[in-house]
C-alpha cells in the first residue's frame, strides 16, 4: 500500500499527463486541435526547460520548430527513409541548430542574450527565404506523406485519420515527457536551478556555466525540433511561417501563461492557447488582442501562470480542511518536480 | 562603379533610419536595463497615425510634427500605468510586459486598418529627384538623411548638454545614487520612455512614404533596431548611430550583390561583430 501511494506520488506528473491525453478524445471533437495541443505543449516544454528552469528566456524556439519541420519533410519526400528514422533525424536537427544558436547566444547573458534569440530566429527566417531550393522559399514545403507505422509492409498502426495520428502523437508526447521529467529531477536539471537562482554562486562553486546552459539548450531544441517534425506531418506541409517570429512569440507565450515552475504547466499553456484560441477565434479574429493583455496580466500579476492559479485554489481547499497544510505551497519554480 | 556609390548613399538613408528607430531602443535600455519590445509598435504607429493624418487630408509636415508627440505621450502612460509596477519583479517579466503591448497594439492596428498594408504618398514638396550631373537621388530620401542628422545632432544635445542628459547618464550608471541626489527617477524614466517611444514614432513617419503602413513593419523594425543596438553596443548613442550605418549600407549594397540575401546579410554582419567584439563596437563591457 506504502509503495503503491509512493509510486503514485513519484509519478504523479506523469499520470496527470495521461490523464489529460485519455481526456481530450473524450471531450474534442477535432483531433487535429487535440495533436496540435499535444505538439506544442512539447514545444512549450522544451521553452519551459530554458525559461523556468534555467533562467534563458529564448526568442528563437521557432529556429529549432522550423528546423525540424524541415527536416522531415526533405526526409520523407526526398529520401525513402522510415518515418521514425526520419523523425529521429528531425530531433537531431533541432538539437545541432540549439547547439549552433546556443553556442554563440550563451556568451551573453540577461538582455543581450534575449536579443540574440530573436535576432537568430530572424536570421533563420531569411536564410530559409533565400534558400528556396532547399525550403521551397516562401511557399513552403508542401505534400508531406503521413506514412503509417509499419514493420516489412505489415502496417502496425495506419496513422490515416487525426485521431489515429493523435494516439501516435500521444505516445511520443508522453514518452518526451517521461524524459524531460527525468532531466530535471535528475542532478542535471536540480544544478541548473541553481544556475537560475544565482548564476555568480553556481559559478563559483565550480560549475562549468556555459556547458550547462549549452546542454540544456540542446535538449531543448531536440524537443521542439520534435514538435516541428509532429506539426509539420500533421499539416502536410512545413511553411516559412513555422520559422517567423510569430512561431517562436507563440511558443513563449504558451510557456508564461501555463506557468514555468514545472513542465506539465506548459501542456496547460498549450491547450488554454489552442482551444481557447480556437473558440475565440471564431467569435472574433482579432483574440490575439486579448491574449496580449493576457500576457500583460500574467507579467503583471501572477507570475505563476494558470498552473499558479490552480494551486493556489488548490491550497485554500484543502486549506479549508487541513489548516495547517496550507502553509506547504511551493515557492515560485521549486515547486515539486515528481 | 557608380552603382556601388549610389547604393552606398543609399544606405546611409536606411541607416540613418534605423539609427533613429535604435537610438531610442538603446537609451531606454540604458537607464530603465530592459529590451522594450513594443518600440517596433510605437514605430507601427507612428506610421499608421501618419497615414490616418495624410488620409484626413492633412500635411505629412503636421503628422511629422504632430504624432510623435502623440506617441511619445502613449508611451509616457504606459510607463506610468504599466511598467512602473513590473519593476520590482524577475527580470523576464519587464520583458514579456511589453511582449505582451507590442502584441495588443498590433492586433489594434489591424482591428482599426485591416491587416492589409497601404501606401502613404510622397509629400508634394519632396517629389521627384535631385540630379547633379550624374548623380541622380531622390528627393525625399535626401530630406530623411537632413532631417535624421539634425534630430541626431539635437538628441546628442538633451543627452550631453541638458540637466536632463546628465540625469539620465548618471541614471544609466545608478539609479539609487542619481535618485539619493535627491532626483525623482521615476519621473526621468517616463521622460526617457516618452522621449524613446517619440523616436521611435518619427521613424515609423518618415518610413511611411518609403515603404508604407503595414501591421507586420513594426515587428521587423523591432528585429532591424535589436541588430543596430547589438552591432553598436547596448546604451551607446554613438554605437547606434555607427551601427545604424553599418547595417544600412551592408543591407543597401547586398541588395544589388544578391538581393534574396540582403536582409540575411545584416544578421551575418551581427553575427560576426558579436563573435569579434562581444559587446558591439562602441558598448562598453559588462
Amino acid at each position: 500500500m506504502n509503495t503503491a501511494m509512493t509510486i503514485l506520488r513519484k509519478n504523479f506528473h506523469l499520470l496527470l499527463a495521461l490523464a489529460f491525453v485519455l481526456a481530450m478524445p473524450l471531450t474534442m471533437q477535432s483531433g487535429s486541435l487535440a495533436s496540435e495541443v499535444l505538439i506544442y505543449g512539447l514545444a512549450a516544454m522544451g521553452c519551459n526547460l530554458l525559461l523556468g528552469h534555467t533562467g534563458l528566456l529564448s526568442f528563437g524556439q521557432g529556429i529549432f520548430f522550423g528546423l525540424g519541420s524541415y527536416t522531415i519533410a526533405l526526409t520523407l519526400t526526398r529520401w525513402p527513409l522510415p518515418m521514425p528514422l526520419a523523425l529521429a533525424l528531425a530531433v537531431v536537427a533541432g538539437a545541432v541548430g540549439a547547439a549552433l544558436v546556443g553556442w554563440v547566444a550563451i556568451r551573453q547573458r540577461g538582455t543581450y542574450f534575449v536579443m540574440l534569440t530573436l535576432a537568430f530566429a530572424q536570421m533563420f527566417y531569411f536564410l530559409a527565404y533565400s534558400m528556396p531550393g532547399l525550403t521551397g522559399g516562401d511557399n513552403g514545403l508542401m505534400d508531406i506523406p503521413r506514412p503509417s507505422l509499419a514493420v516489412g509492409g505489415f502496417t502496425l498502426w495506419p496513422l490515416v485519420s487525426p485521431w489515429q495520428y493523435y494516439g501516435f502523437v500521444a505516445v511520443v508526447f508522453l514518452v518526451a515527457f517521461w524524459l524531460l521529467q527525468k532531466v530535471s529531477a535528475s542532478v542535471f536539471g536540480r544544478t541548473l536551478l541553481a544556475v537560475r537562482d544565482n548564476e555568480e554562486r553556481a559559478g563559483a562553486i565550480g560549475y562549468d556555466l556555459r556547458l550547462l546552459k549549452l546542454q540544456a539548450f540542446v535538449i531543448s531544441g531536440a524537443v521542439t525540433g520534435l514538435a516541428g517534425a509532429l506539426h509539420a506531418m500533421m499539416t502536410g506541409i512545413a511553411p516559412l511561417a513555422s520559422a517567423e517570429y510569430h512561431t517562436s512569440e507563440m511558443i513563449l507565450v504558451m510557456t508564461v501563461i501555463g506557468g514555468t515552475g514545472n513542465l506539465l504547466a506548459s501542456l496547460l499553456g498549450s491547450a488554454f492557447y489552442l482551444i481557447v484560441g480556437d473558440w475565440l477565434s471564431t467569435l472574433w479574429p482579432r483574440w490575439l488582442l486579448l491574449l496580449g493583455v493576457v500576457l500583460m496580466v500574467i507579467s503583471l500579476g501572477m507570475q505563476r501562470g494558470l498552473w499558479g492559479l490552480f494551486e493556489s485554489a488548490w491550497n485554500r481547499l484543502r486549506g479549508a480542511k487541513h489548516p495547517a497544510k496550507a502553509q506547504e505551497g511551493t515557492p515560485v519554480g521549486t515547486g515539486d518536480k515528481a | 562603379m557608380s552603382i556601388y556609390l549610389l547604393q552606398v548613399i543609399n544606405g546611409i538613408g536606411i541607416g540613418m533610419l534605423y539609427f533613429l528607430l535604435a537610438v531610442g531602443l538603446s537609451i531606454v535600455f540604458g537607464l530603465l536595463r530592459f529590451v522594450n519590445f513594443a518600440h517596433g509598435a510605437f514605430y507601427l504607429l507612428g506610421a499608421y497615425f501618419c497615414y490616418q493624418m495624410t488620409r484626413w487630408g492633412l500635411s505629412f509636415w503636421l503628422a511629422l510634427a504632430v504624432v510623435p508627440l502623440v506617441v511619445g505621450a502613449l508611451g509616457w502612460l504606459t510607463e506610468k500605468l504599466v511598467l512602473r509596477h513590473v519593476y520590482a519583479k524577475p527580470h523576464e517579466f519587464h520583458i514579456l510586459v511589453t511582449v505582451g503591448l507590442a502584441l495588443a497594439i498590433q492586433e489594434l492596428v489591424i482591428l482599426q486598418w485591416g491587416p492589409l498594408g497601404d501606401s502613404v504618398a510622397v509629400p508634394d514638396l519632396l517629389q521627384g529627384v535631385v540630379m547633379w550631373g550624374s548623380f541622380v537621388y531622390p528627393k525625399y530620401r535626401l530630406f530623411v538623411i537632413g532631417f535624421t542628422a539634425v534630430l541626431a545632432v539635437g538628441l546628442w544635445w538633451v543627452l550631453e548638454g541638458t540637466r536632463l542628459g546628465s540625469a539620465v547618464r548618471a541614471g544609466s550608471e545608478s539609479t539609487e545614487m542619481v535618485s539619493l541626489l535627491g532626483i525623482n527617477v521615476f519621473r526621468i524614466f517616463s521622460l526617457v520612455f516618452a522621449l524613446g517611444a517619440a523616436t521611435a514614432a518619427i521613424a515609423g513617419v518618415l518610413a511611411a512614404p518609403i515603404r508604407g503602413a503595414e501591421p507586420f513593419m513594426g515587428i521587423e523594425a523591432l528585429g532591424v533596431a535589436f541588430v543596430v543596438v547589438v552591432v553598436g553596443g547596448m546604451g551607446s548613442f554613438g554605437g547606434a548611430l555607427v551601427g545604424g550605418l553599418l547595417i544600412g549600407i551592408v543591407q543597401s549594397v547586398m541588395s544589388t550583390v544578391w538581393p534574396e540575401g540582403a536582409r540575411l546579410m545584416i544578421y551575418i554582419a551581427m553575427a560576426a561583430v558579436l563573435l569579434l567584439r562581444p559587446h558591439g563596437l562602441l558598448g562598453r563591457k559588462g
